[in-house]
Parts: C-alpha cells; sequence; structure tokens
C-alpha cells in the first residue's frame, strides 16, 4: 500500500500555493527531493487546465477568499490539498476544513514529516475517491431497485398480476426492447403516470 | 608553521567505541583521527589546529543523543562527525537540529531522509543495493533468503532488495531477523532453513558483531560459498576480521571502497592508515567515508573561514573532493553524495578482492523508489559486460 503510494509521489504533479519566503522555497525543494514535480504561484489563485494532482495551501485569515473560490472552482475533481498553517486558533481550523484539507503540515516548514503527510493525504484522497464512485453506484443502484420494485406493484395492481408474474413482464418488456430492468421499469412508471393523469384531465 | 598557542577549531566526533557495532565504528574513529592529523600535520586549517572532542555512543541510540547535546551545548562545538547505524542517527538528528549544528554521517543506510543539518556521505540504495543485485543475479542467480539485524536498515534493504528480485523473474525464499547481539543459536532455525530450501543467494544485512558468528555458523554447516554465497552491504573489512578466514571465503560484498582498492589514492589512504594504527588495522568503506568527509569539510571551511554551519553547509553543496575511492561530490538537491559502486569477494585468506568495478560515479537518489535493474545508471546488462 505505502509502497504503491509512495511510487505514485515519484512524478505527481504538485502546486504549490505559498508565498515564496523561506518556508516556501523549503517546500518546493523538499517536494523535488521526493521526486515530485511541483511549481508554485503565489497568490492563490484558480489553477489552470490540467488540474494538479496535489495542491499544497497556505491557510490564512488573509487567503480565505480565495482559498474559498480556487475549493469552488475546483468541485466538479477536487485534487489532493495539504494546507500549510501558522495557528490553530478556531478560525484557522474553520478554513483548514472548508477547503477539504487530506492533511496538514505547520510552519515553520520541516523536511522531516513531509514525506508522511504526503501519503496520508494521498491515502485518503484514493480512498475518497474510491468512496465516491462506489456511493454514486450504490445511488444509481438503489434508485433503479426503487423503480422496479414501483412499477412491480403497479402492474400487480392494475393488471392483477402476481409479485412474480409482474417481475417476468418487467423483464419480458426489458428484453424485447434491449433496455436495463430498471430502465424498462421506468418506461412503465411513466405510462402508469400519463394513463393516471389522462384520467384525471 | 607553529600551530602551537594558536585558537583551535573544535570539532566533535561521536562513534562507538564499544557495544555491537564498534569494530567498524572504530574504523570510522581511527580515519576522523588521522584525517585530523594529517590536516594539522600539513599546517592546520586556515593556520590553526584543529581539535577533536570524542565521545563513546556505546552503539546505544539514547547515549547518543545525550553525548550530542553535551557536544552541542557544553563542549560548544558546532560540527559533528559520527553515528552508524541508522537508530543512533535518528536519536542525534533532532538535537543537531534544534542547536542548528550539522552532522557528518559517513555511512551507508536505508534512504528516505534528508535533514538540512545532515550531509550524508555514505552509499544510498541505488549506489549499492542495485549493483550487488544485478552481480548476484548474473553470476549466481534470484532465487534469495534475506537475513538481518532486527532494526530499521535491514528491514527497508530487504524490502529493496526484494523488488529488485522480482524485476529478476526470481524469488525470496525466506525472510529472518535476528537479535541485534544474534548468538550462534539465533541462527540455528535460519541454517537449517538454508539446508531445505537452498537458495541461489543469501543477502545478509546482519550489522556488527553477529555478523562473525552467522558466517562461522555457516561455515560450520558445510554450505558452498562457491554456489550459495552470503551477499552483504554491511560485512566490510571490519566485520570480517572478527571471522576465520575459510568462514569468510568466497562471500560477497558491495561499497564504493575496499581497502584492497589499486589506485594511487586508495592505496595512499591503507598506507597512512597502517602506518598511524598498526600493520593488521582494518580499514572499511565506512572508514573510507569518515576520512574523506573530513577532508571536504576541511576544504569547506578553508572557503568560507568559519564552522558556522549553515555556510558550511553552503560551501559543501555541490564540491567535488578526491577521495580514496575516486572523486566524489555533495548533491546539492538532497545533501548525498556521488560515489563509486564496487563489488567485491572474499579469498581464501578472508582478503576482499573486487570482482566488479564498473567504473561509473553514481549519482545519489535517497527517495528512490523504483530502483530498476535496466537502468543503472547505464543499462546493467552493458555493465556486467564490462567486467574483465
Amino acid at each position: 500500500m505505502a509502497i504503491e503510494i509512495l511510487r505514485d509521489l515519484r512524478g505527481l504533479r504538485v502546486e504549490v500555493m505559498h508565498p515564496p519566503d523561506a518556508d516556501g522555497v523549503s517546500l518546493i525543494e523538499h517536494l523535488q527531493r521526493i521526486g515530485c514535480v511541483a511549481t508554485s504561484i503565489w497568490p492563490i489563485q484558480s489553477v489552470a487546465a490540467p488540474a494538479p494532482d496535489l495542491i499544497v495551501l497556505a491557510v490564512d485569515h488573509d487567503t480565505r477568499d480565495p482559498l474559498k473560490q480556487l475549493c469552488r472552482s475546483t468541485q466538479a475533481a477536487p485534487p489532493t490539498v495539504i494546507a500549510v498553517v501558522g495557528y490553530e486558533n478556531p478560525s484557522t481550523l474553520q478554513l483548514v476544513l472548508e477547503i477539504g484539507a487530506h492533511a496538514v503540515i505547520e510552519r515553520p516548514i520541516h523536511p522531516f514529516g513531509l514525506l508522511t503527510q504526503l501519503v496520508v493525504a494521498r491515502s485518503l484522497w484514493l480512498q475518497q475517491q474510491e468512496n465516491n464512485a462506489k456511493t454514486q453506484k450504490l445511488e444509481r443502484k438503489l434508485a433503479g431497485l426503487q423503480r422496479l420494485h414501483r412499477a412491480r406493484l403497479i402492474l400487480m395492481t392494475n393488471q392483477k398480476l402476481s409479485e412474480d408474474e409482474a417481475y417476468k413482464t418487467i423483464r419480458r418488456h426489458a428484453m424485447t426492447n434491449r433496455v436495463a430492468l430498471e430502465d424498462a421499469a421506468t418506461a412503465i412508471i411513466h405510462a402508469h403516470e400519463r394513463v393516471r393523469q389522462l384520467a384525471r384531465d | 608553521m607553529s600551530l602551537a598557542g594558536r585558537d583551535p577549531w573544535r570539532f566533535g566526533v561521536l562513534f562507538s567505541q564499544s557495544g555491537v557495532t564498534s569494530a567498524v565504528e572504530r574504523t570510522q574513529l581511527q580515519a576522523t583521527i588521522l584525517a585530523c592529523e594529517t590536516i594539522n600535520r600539513d599546517g592546520g586549517l586556515l593556520g590553526r589546529p584543529v581539535e577533536l572532542v570524542t565521545y563513546d555512543g556505546r552503539s546505544e541510540p539514547p547515549t547518543f543523543q545525550k553525548l550530542a547535546q553535551r557536544l552541542l551545548t557544553e563542549d560548544n562545538v558546532r560540527l559533528i562527525f559520527g553515528c552508524y547505524m541508522s537508530s543512533t542517527r535518528k536519536a542525534v538528528l533532532p538535537i543537531v537540529e534544534a542547536c542548528r549544528g550539522l552532522l557528518m554521517y559517513p555511512t551507508l543506510y536505508e534512504g528516505f531522509e534528508y535533514s538540512p543539518n545532515c550531509i550524508y556521505t555514505g552509499s544510498a540504495p541505488n549506489q549499492n543495493s542495485l549493483p550487488l543485485a544485478c552481480y548476484l543475479f548474473k553470476h549466481y542467480g534470484p532465487r534469495v533468503l534475506f537475513i538481518g539485524s532486527d532494526y530499521v536498515y535491514p528491514h527497508e534493504s530487504n524490502r529493496i532488495m526484494a523488488d529488485l528480485v522480482r524485476q529478476a523473474g526470481g524469488g525470496v525464499v525466506g525472510e529472518r531477523y535476528v537479535p541485534l547481539n544474534a548468538q550462534v543459536d539465533d541462527f540455528a532455525s535460519t541454517i537449517r532453513d538454508i539446508g531445505h530450501l537452498r537458495p541461489n543467494v543469501i543477502f545478509s544485512t546482519i550489522v556488527g558483531r553477529a555478523t562473525a558468528r552467522f558466517y562461522e555458523a555457516y561455515y560450520a554447516a558445510g554450505f558452498d560459498s562457491g554456489t550459495m554465497p552470503i551477499a552483504s552491504l554491511t560485512t566490510s573489512e571490519a566485520e570480517v576480521a572478527e571471522m576465520t578466514p575459510q568462514a569468510a571465503c568466497g562471500h560477497i560484498s558491495a561499497a564504493p571502497f575496499f581497502s584492497v582498492l589499486r589506485t594511487p589514492a586508495a592505496m595512499e589512504f591503507v598506507t597512512a592508515f597502517r602506518a598511524r594504527f598498526g600493520s593488521e588495522a582494518t580499514v572499511s568503506a565506512a572508514a573510507e567515508a569518515a576520512y574523506f568527509q573530513f577532508g571536504l569539510v576541511c576544504q569547506a571551511i578553508g572557503k568560507v573561514g568559519t564552522d558556522a554551519p549553515d555556510l558550511v553547509r553552503l560551501a559543501l553543496s555541490g564540491l567535488e573532493f578526491e577521495a580514496p575511492q575516486g572523486r566524489v561530490a555533495i548533491d546539492a538537491a538532497n545533501n548525498h553524495t556521488f560515489l563509486w559502486p564496487r563489488v567485491a569477494k572474499l579469498d581464501a585468506s578472508g582478503r576482499f578482492e573486487i570482482v566488479w568495478d564498473p567504473g561509473v560515479r553514481v549519482r545519489p537518489d535517497p527517495y528512490c523508489i523504483d530502483q530498476d535493474l535496466d537502468s543503472w545508471p547505464a543499462p546493467a546488462a552493458q555493465l556486467v559486460a564490462m567486467q574483465v
């Protein structure tokens, strides 16, 4: 696990949004030493395509607005985020949570520990990606099942079919029309709603 | 020019003169003393003598830590030359960083470290594991059994070697760890396994005194080092000196320096070392690194005129130096050193014989994950072909 993530760090595109002071320079140097392809921009701004794999963000009260803007702009495909903090006060911590940081490093920057934070951040990010994909798939699946269930109830009530016969009817419909079971169910629900609408009109 | 009465430079020296790894660390201490005496004999450093403040770390990380603290706070030295085991370096570094000192570390280690307060003059894995693997797979085969002392270096070193074994299409037939101060009995089950499993090579990351005990046990079991050698990165002249020549014969080590190297610079170093510490004194790669890193530091101080660690480090970045092994240089990007990897085999009298000297200076890559058999630093096959 750790090895795959470490391997992935070699050549990882990292954008560092940190003032170009001693800490900023030390960050870039150590990222390069580790093998990342690190570049820096300051002040904080939207990232140009292709989006970097990981963004290191200086989190300060002064930067809260551009930070929030940046996060909105990457919402569709959020990169891994590491926050750099100089304070641990509640408003800084609030910002750290709002930008969805996967790891935090503190100032002054110290080479030892950065690799660990990179590995933890990438691991969490990968898990998050996997979980998101899984959740989306499950949501689609669940919605499909709900439609199937509803279509079956419609057929059972209106056509006086047994549960099993209703299911077979939907399946036959799907096979004849060469569509997914869930889509066949949707067609039945739509037809039913259309009929109800007509009856009401 | 007399140096007497002049305010001396004072450097800290921290090696183990007792404990499990004292044999090799003593060679590092001697090399440091030799380098210092040479500087003083030749007129000192910027006209001032160099004085060493030396302590015995006793092969114990807490002792190393305490002594580093004493050197930097009570003795007011700013540069420390020392450490062999990674565990002792890890104990010393936080202190050196907090006191803004500089540690010169003359030992091979497992990589994955960078401190702005440390210069690493021993091999990183891409400079020794890779050439050793190339040699072993070509001459013996890729079925390997691992045995190591149970601490950080062997585990990491074995992980790297396992990766290379897989690349060569071989297999790791076993992986065993023994205590740091392992006794003969601790090797019994491994010796039994070697008898059953018959690997092509035993890769040993045992360090210190236990090394000789393992080689002796191996010899006593009647195994043939000609067809199934022990290969190691940590078996140097110092460990070999603690075993009988029969037990040593036929086994393989990789390092950037061996005391039998026939270049004028290497021979001059070994001759001076033995003239100072006796004709039987053992000289190892770790000692050679201790020797040249002292020269490097003096050259850097000569440039900046101070031993302020920040300035010394800056002067060391990219600095080239004629070391006994060849011309070395500090890589400004990572504070590690460009070195000359070599592979040697022990002969019947327990002396190393260089069996592969590819003649390339290899850049250190301490954060290297994928050691690639085919790109080191030219294709390995080509390098093996260069062998005489």
